[in-house]
């Protein structure tokens, strides 16, 4: 990112330009880390709070990196969405719910060597095509000629929420819909698939078991 | 902004969408209510279903392609005769479905109205499917079609099997999803476009064969891969079948009767969309592959079907099996490919149907039927008990393995001759002679109809005459075009010339 920028011949040298893109690229290599390291923390750590909580730190992470990609708009429906309904979602059904304890630890190892074999095998290739498909521009002085253009001048300006409602409204309307009715979908089979219409078993909340929970003893997977 | 009238062009699916919707608040407001004591509806529900079915039919069959725009809703929505087709197959096979479930729902005491709103569901998915012209409209309408396939398999709640095999579905389903969304994300980065009329209009310059020394396009073919792939976990073939038989034994019969016949071929549709409209300059890349997971599902689909004691994971592999030889006339890159590919494709739908329909309307005259899954046994001496059905039975079997007096027969032999034609010899000879080990569990099934050994049969309740007739219509379908071929050859042939 670094290079790329100083390929700009004006802003060749100016110290403040280089010391802002430094300074970007630590922060989003920093958030990217982030969310590496809590994703794998919410897949190996035993108390499910804790896992829980790992991934509310996972979504604020790349609500920051959005931030940094100026993306103001999904960054804030990141934090309200995922963060304030999801998780706290989680976290009640974790509360809630009396699972009973299970300890699954040890065959959590059982088939660790062939996926991790499977993992590495698949991100090698990965990273191979990556960096050989970018290491140089492949349209560059061959049948496509890039042309200069000062996207700048291009640019209207427009607000983010504009832009998506304009895209949402007007070109993808029918995928918007489309959207709307997978949700009403989920919504009818997560009330079949959950309540339970007789009167026999009636699910009532019984505040003496929930307030004698403790941390230690919340279900482990 | 005005509208023409040659840019409205899913009036079906929009009729579709719009009548579940008042479905489902006529049977809310009706069915959970106190004062009307939690009345069952399911069999109004079913019959408003077919009704609704048949009009968003006639609304397809009403639609003039040609005023049509080709494209609409933003180039996202194709009008033309591959969508139209196969929207209308899908629909008339939904409606006969739903006729020919209606007494198994009562004996399995599947009481909740949703189910039939949910096959609506996926059936509106499946046409959205079947006319999606983009990447975001194909993702979203493959979530609403397998979104309410798992609520299908997971509908009988008393029954761990069912639950279980809802939860699997859902698990991978969800992660071939994933796949699809990587691939794609991959391929709109390289592209700038998730349109397939731009992927057209960007690669139409690169023909077979060449080798895009100028142009890196590793990375364009990664994403297609990934793309591709999860189409295959939808279809069930070879390295991705490991779900199929599981899910299609444990769940409701009756939904596994709509995932087995049904949904494969607005699946194909895509992948024709993706392969041949869109990448079909990449066909030396996509190619090789294809063919081995299409030699491989015909060898475990053959060879793991002679294992099986329960007919529906026979028919599981069965599938499988069919699925290999639709792709290897599918990798053929040619229009005679695309032709015997949608022939194929047909006859199966067809005679999936027939088998399932007889496999769901014999029901045992005993306790043990309560738990719906059927041993091969079970059908023991079907000939003394029931002539006719039998019969009917054991021809439907004749034509899945491919036995000349029926048409199953002229549409295997179209699958290798446009294998012989794009010179894939060996593939074109190991699957003949798979299918001919695979013609061995079709014929055992005919062995215990017919054949057994012992004395005493078993007993079923008797078949209502509207339901064996859907069946027997279907059955006369393979007499009449094995005699008369043409209709099938005609608009196969239309769909492949007019897609290009």
């Amino acid at each position: 990112m670094v290079e790329h920028w100083n390929h700009n011949p004006k802003d060749k040298g100016s110290k403040p330009f280089f010391i802002k893109f430094m300074f970007l690229n630590s922060l989003s290599y920093f958030f990217s880390n982030i969310i590496i390291l809590s994703c794998f923390m919410v897949i190996f750590v035993n108390n499910s709070i804790l896992s829980t909580l790992f991934l509310v730190l996972s979504f604020i992470a790349a609500s920051c990196l959005l931030f940094l990609f100026e993306c103001e708009f999904i960054a804030l429906m990141f934090v309200i969405i995922y963060v304030g309904a999801i998780a706290v979602l989680f976290l009640f059904v974790v509360m809630m719910l009396n699972v009973k304890t299970i300890n699954l630890t040890k065959n959590n190892f059982k088939y660790l060597p062939f996926a991790f074999f499977v993992g590495v095998v698949f991100l090698i290739e990965s990273f191979l095509i990556i960096s050989q498909n970018f290491k140089n521009n492949s349209y560059y002085q061959k049948i496509f000629l890039n042309s200069y253009k000062n996207w700048y001048d291009k640019l209207d300006s427009l607000t983010e929420i504009e832009i998506i409602g304009q895209i949402i409204y007007t070109h993808y309307v029918l995928q918007f819909l489309v959207a709307g009715l997978i949700l009403f979908l989920v919504v009818i089979g997560a009330v079949i698939l959950t309540a339970d219409f007789s009167y026999k078993n009636l699910k009532n909340q019984s505040s003496y078991k929930q307030l004698s929970r403790k941390y230690q003893n919340v279900l482990l997977i | 902004m005005i509208l023409q009238i040659k840019e409205i062009s899913i009036f079906s699916e929009i009729f579709l969408s719009i009548s579940i919707i008042f479905l489902t608040l006529h049977g809310v407001f009706l069915s959970y209510n106190k004062f009307n004591k939690f009345l069952l509806l399911q069999n109004s529900i079913l019959s408003l279903a077919v009704l609704i079915l048949v009009m968003s039919s006639f609304l397809i069959f009403n639609e003039h392609l040609f005023i049509l725009d080709y494209l609409s809703f933003n180039y996202s929505i194709s009008n033309d005769y591959l969508s139209f087709l196969t929207k209308i197959l899908i629909g008339v096979i939904t409606i006969f479905f739903l006729l020919i479930i209606e007494q198994y729902l009562l004996d399995q005491k599947i009481n909740h109205f949703e189910y039939i709103l949910i096959i609506l569901y996926s059936v509106l998915g499946l046409f959205l499917l079947c006319s999606a012209n983009d990447l975001i409209t194909a993702y979203l309408a493959i979530e609403l079609q397998s979104l309410s396939f798992y609520l299908l398999a997971a509908f009988k709640k008393n029954s761990t099997f069912s639950i279980e095999a809802g939860l699997k579905y859902f698990i991978l389903g969800a992660f071939s999803s994933g796949l699809f969304l990587f691939g794609a994300s991959i391929v709109y980065g390289v592209v700038g476009s998730i349109n397939f009329d731009d992927f057209k209009d960007l690669f139409f310059w690169l023909s077979p064969g060449n080798k895009f020394e100028f142009l890196q396009t590793n990375l364009l073919q990664f994403g297609l891969t990934f793309i591709l792939i999860s189409l295959f976990f939808k279809l069930a073939l070879v390295p991705f079948h490991l779900w199929a038989p599981d899910v299609y034994e444990k769940s409701p019969t009756s939904s596994s009767f709509f995932f087995a016949v049904v949904p494969k071929i607005a699946i194909f549709v895509l992948l024709l969309r993706i392969c041949y409209y869109s990448f079909f300059g990449f066909i030396d890349c996509w190619r090789y592959y294809i063919i081995i997971i299409s030699f491989l599902s015909v060898l475990v689909g053959s060879f793991a079907g002679l294992e099986q004691r329960k007919l529906k994971s026979l028919m599981a592999y069965s599938s499988i099996s069919h699925m290999g030889y639709l792709l290897i006339s599918f990798s053929t890159g040619s229009i005679e490919g695309i032709q015997m590919l949608f022939n194929y494709i047909i006859i199966y739908m067809i005679s999936g149907f027939c088998i399932w329909g007889i496999f769901i309307l014999t029901r045992l005259k005993n306790n043990y039927s309560k738990k719906g899954n059927k041993d091969l046994g079970d059908l023991t001496l079907l000939k003394k008990s029931n002539k006719i059905l039998a019969f009917v039975f054991s021809l439907t079997l004749f034509s899945v393995a491919g036995l000349p007096p029926m048409v199953g027969f002229f549409v295997k032999f179209g699958v290798f001759l446009s294998a012989i034609e794009a010179s894939m010899y060996f593939v074109a000879l190991f699957n003949i002679l798979f299918s001919v080990i695979s013609t061995f569990y079709y014929i055992r099934i005919i062995k215990i109809l017919y054949f057994e050994k012992i004395l005493v049969g078993k007993l079923y309740y008797p078949i209502k005459t509207e339901k064996f007739i859907i069946i027997f219509l279907f059955f006369y379908l393979f007499i009449f075009l094995f005699i008369n071929p043409t209709f099938l050859y005609l608009i196969s042939y239309k769909v492949s010339l007019l897609f290009f």
